[in-house]
């Protein structure tokens, strides 16, 4: 959990109803986990969202894709491999 | 219906229990909402401002439909949004005047929107129909309310230094009048209390203790140590002395727009 006066970045993800994936739709930069949670709301109100969430930038770890937004989560080779 | 409307003449009211206490709510409501507005712009972040921009709009919203409920009781809503002079509202001391800075900003959130929660808490479980009905929404989009005051306050108050201490001294500055607001000592609160339309004090102390007590304490203020400012009392528009200032009163009315309104 981000508790430090430092900005974060947030993945956004939402879903209109029930039966429908969560799909990305965006992100947000908040200073910790709590607030992350009030900016996304606030900020991505356009919907009325069955179901909202947010996961730290930071949590994502790419799998077959390692440039981008994610470069520095890819996980380090297990060695012999 | 004409109950309620004891004393009103077209430009000067003297509502009865049940729409004093309405339209305190609303007008505090509609200040906040204009308070939160100034912050759109100048908020810490962009995220931030867009909160603020949503919450001013959760306000104004609020206000709107309190507004509107005056109408069961016999009163024209336009005429009570949009004719009064500032001597005429009966918003919480707490919002007469813009705040200074974002320590005293988040103070607001927590103390004032906190109070007025806890007001539409006990009104939605009283006996107006139309509070039982209407109110559960707002208390929903309020909980966002709640979130971003206890994070940004805890979170204030942590850092420490000048920051911290602004943030004191604005809830501390607060505290007094806006507890006098939410708690009404005279006998037309009483009246409210006594036709279950709102909780009993200490059912209001107590709910009110629970929704911000522990996030002041982040800042070493503790509720129970707050005595309510009575002093200068006005019955009549449920709040102590004063009044919000002209500009924000000249904006709550639409004064720039009057011409241009459709109802």
């Amino acid at each position: 959990m981000r508790t430090g006066l430092d900005e974060g970045v947030y993945e956004v993800f939402a879903r209109k109803s029930r039966g429908e994936p969560l799909r990305h739709i965006g992100y947000i930069d908040a200073p910790g986990d709590e607030l992350a949670r009030v900016y996304a709301w606030k900020t991505y109100d356009e919907e009325n969202w069955f179901e909202m969430c947010v996961v730290p930038r930071g949590a994502v770890i790419p799998v077959n894709r390692v440039e981008g937004p994610w470069a520095k989560n890819v996980p380090e080779e297990t060695p012999g491999s | 219906m004409g109950e309620e409307r004891a004393g009103r003449d077209s430009r000067v009211m003297t509502p009865a229990p049940l729409a004093r206490h309405i339209l305190s709510l609303a007008d505090t409501k509609r200040l906040l909402g204009i308070r939160y507005s100034d912050w759109l712009l100048g908020s810490p972040s962009i995220e931030t401002g867009i909160a603020a921009s949503s919450m001013s709009q959760d306000e104004w919203g609020h206000a709107r439909l309190l507004y509107a409920m005056l109408k069961r009781l016999g009163f024209d809503p336009f005429e009570v949004e949009h004719e009064r002079p500032a001597a005429r509202y009966y918003s919480a001391p707490a919002l007469d005047r813009p705040f200074a800075d974002w320590a005293h900003f988040v103070a607001a959130v927590v103390v004032v929107d906190g109070a007025l929660s806890v007001a539409l808490e006990s009104f939605a479980d009283g006996k107006f129909a139309l509070a039982r009905s209407r109110v559960p929404k707002m208390l929903a989009e309020e909980e966002y309310h709640r979130r971003f005051g206890a994070a940004w306050f805890s979170r204030l108050a942590a850092a420490g230094g000048e920051g911290a201490a602004r943030l004191r001294d604005s809830a501390g500055a607060m505290l007094p009048t806006t507890l006098a607001w939410l708690l009404p000592a005279d006998t037309v609160h009483d009246t409210l209390v006594a036709d279950g339309h709102v909780w009993p004090e200490d059912r209001v102390r107590d709910r009110c203790r629970r929704r911000v007590g522990d996030t002041l304490a982040t800042a070493g203020i503790d509720l129970d140590a707050v005595e309510p400012a009575r002093a200068g009392w006005d019955p009549e528009r449920r709040r102590g002395p004063g009044a919000p200032g002209e500009e924000a009163v000249e904006r709550a009315r639409g004064d720039l727009n009057r011409d241009l309104f459709v109802e």
